[in-house]
């Protein structure tokens, strides 16, 4: 049996899930990533001094956190977690049936939070909420017996922890908006905030990354110790925003939380930077600096979580500190990790079937259309610099500005991910 | 045939993998390697050949991120008779 870029060998059956499954999760992220400069377009008005309530910024938002980030980490992780746990995630159904229920709960939320429907919004919400449940439970089921790859296990573990907290307080926060409250709106809002950027999405993004980052720099696995502490570290910080919510000593929790995280971080991105230092592929190109960008923003939304802490003398710090960390570090890591997973996969699936002779499969850079990567490239660093601004400034008309120039760059990563799956699907055809 | 030294492409860091030279040429054993362990191991034996057109992997699962990576370079990998529980490829340059 010829392999080029791989035939099915022993046991890969189990393990590689057929493309369609992650495909469908990039592709839904990649319509929601426009969908959410389109709502920040219209809702612009609101942006600056945003605080929460129904509305288009609202929507933008979730569609960033859940259509985006969420959809992006759930693809990634039925995909890559088997690799790392050496179990594969069983029938491709439960995902496909997941995709279904989540999209259109992603949808139905964004839609109900955009036009303050609260009828449309909750039963969104119910829809998102049940299939994440799925989704745990799939991811769940893996870890169990999880046999290999300690150290991403366990940042899924945690992970998965926090998107229990996530969904409970987003039932209580949905719940709020058809007149059956549950936690206090602040204790629920602070851990749903926190508990889904830094825990869920975050957690995963750090784990994942311990796969991703040395199989695309081509360096040995991370120092098992440092990694396990880095997760310590986050455990911590999650704990500690944990008791600044329900009220247990904010001052000093909330220190000690943005300093566990913090710590956290380091030991994170220095594991990593080590491992882009020393692996065999040194030029990673564009992709990892938007990595690089988006970790040094992280580190960036640290201080302005302890400017908010502190109280300090700025309008919109808040909103800025939401800007930071869910446009500047987890949107920019996922888009920059995203443009490689992507040919990367679909050279892995195009070439999973005979070829004639000995006639090389496509590569990864054979179905990366670059020129669409460059302009996205400028057009997200630039839309972010804006908001930046227009938050800062309180301007509505810099906001519009942001979010046309982010719709730009949006539609250029679409432009580069419907050339990669057509390459893809013109190599299996032939 | 000698094994050239990986380890410079490696960045001075040990590469992982038992390696050794049979009749039939080169063989790199990289079971129970946690990834991206068996990737760095063969990907680097392979960039520090200058005239070997063949290795042979043991390997303990199907390593689907390996080929893409060995398509840059001009390899495929062919599956080979393995004893149960290994999976050995022929990797061949043809690029």
């Amino acid at each position: 049996m010829k392999s080029a870029s791989g035939m099915f060998l022993a046991g890969a059956g189990s393990r590689l899930l057929p493309p369609s499954i992650p495909f469908r999760f990039f592709g839904a992220a990649v319509a929601c990533h426009l969908l959410a400069w389109l709502a920040l377009l219209v809702g612009a008005e609101d942006v600056p001094r945003f605080a929460g309530g129904l509305g288009w910024p609202l929507a933008a938002l979730h569609l960033i956190t859940l259509g985006v980030l969420a959809m992006t980490a759930i693809g990634a992780s039925l995909q890559l977690l088997p690799v790392a746990t050496r179990r594969g995630v069983g029938a491709a159904r439960w995902p496909a049936a997941l995709w279904w229920l989540y999209a259109v709960g992603v949808a139905m939320l964004a839609l109900g939070m955009g036009i303050a429907s609260p009828r449309l919004l909750a039963a969104g919400a119910m829809a998102t909420i049940v299939a994440l449940a799925v989704y745990a439970a799939l991811l769940a089921r893996n870890l169990v017996g999880a046999r290999g790859m300690p150290v991403v296990v366990a940042h899924v573990w945690v992970a998965l922890a926090a998107l229990i907290v996530v969904i409970v307080t987003a039932l209580s926060l949905a719940g709020s908006y058809i007149g059956a409250p549950g936690l206090d709106r602040t204790t629920a809002l602070v851990l749903h905030i926190a508990y889904a950027t830094c825990g869920f999405v975050g957690m995963l993004a750090f784990g994942l990354s311990h796969i991703l980052v040395p199989m695309f720099a081509l360096s040995a696995a991370s120092d098992e110790r440092k990694a396990f502490a880095s997760v310590a570290l986050a455990v911590t910080a999650l704990l500690l925003v944990g008791a600044l919510a329900f009220g247990i000593a904010p001052r000093v929790t909330g220190i000690g939380a943005i300093g566990a995280g913090a710590a956290a971080v380091v030991v994170h991105v220095r594991l990593m930077a080590n491992a882009l230092a020393t692996g065999m592929r040194r030029r990673l190109g564009r992709s990892f600096v938007l990595v690089r960008i988006a970790w040094a923003l992280l580190g960036v939304s640290l201080v302005a979580g302890l400017g908010v802490l502190l109280d300090a003398p700025l309008d919109g710090s808040s909103t800025l500190l939401i800007l930071l960390l869910v446009g500047g570090w987890l949107l920019t890591f996922l888009l920059g990790i995203l443009q490689r997973i992507v040919p990367f996969l679909a050279a892995m699936h195009a070439g999973q079937r005979k070829l004639p002779g000995k006639r090389l499969p496509p590569t990864p850079s054979a179905l990366t259309a670059d020129r669409p990567l460059a302009i996205h490239f400028r057009c997200h660093l630039a839309a972010l610099a804006l908001l930046a601004v227009a938050v800062i400034a309180d301007s509505a008309w810099t906001v519009r500005l942001a979010a046309v120039v982010g719709a730009a760059g949006a539609l250029a990563f679409a432009n580069f991910f419907v050339v990669a799956l057509r390459r893809m699907n013109v190599t299996e055809a032939r | 045939m000698s094994v050239p030294n990986a380890n410079a492409l490696a960045g001075g860091a040990a590469t992982p993998g038992k390696r050794w030279t049979d009749a039939d040429g080169l063989h790199i054993d990289v079971r129970g390697l946690d990834p991206p362990g068996p990737l760095v191991a063969i990907l680097g034996l392979i960039d520090a050949l200058a005239e070997a057109s063949f290795v042979y992997v043991h390997h303990d699962r199907d390593p689907a991120m390996l080929y893409p990576e060995l398509a840059e370079r001009g390899w495929v990998a062919e599956s080979i008779a393995a004893p149960a529980g290994e999976v050995c490829l022929k990797l061949e340059r043809v690029g």
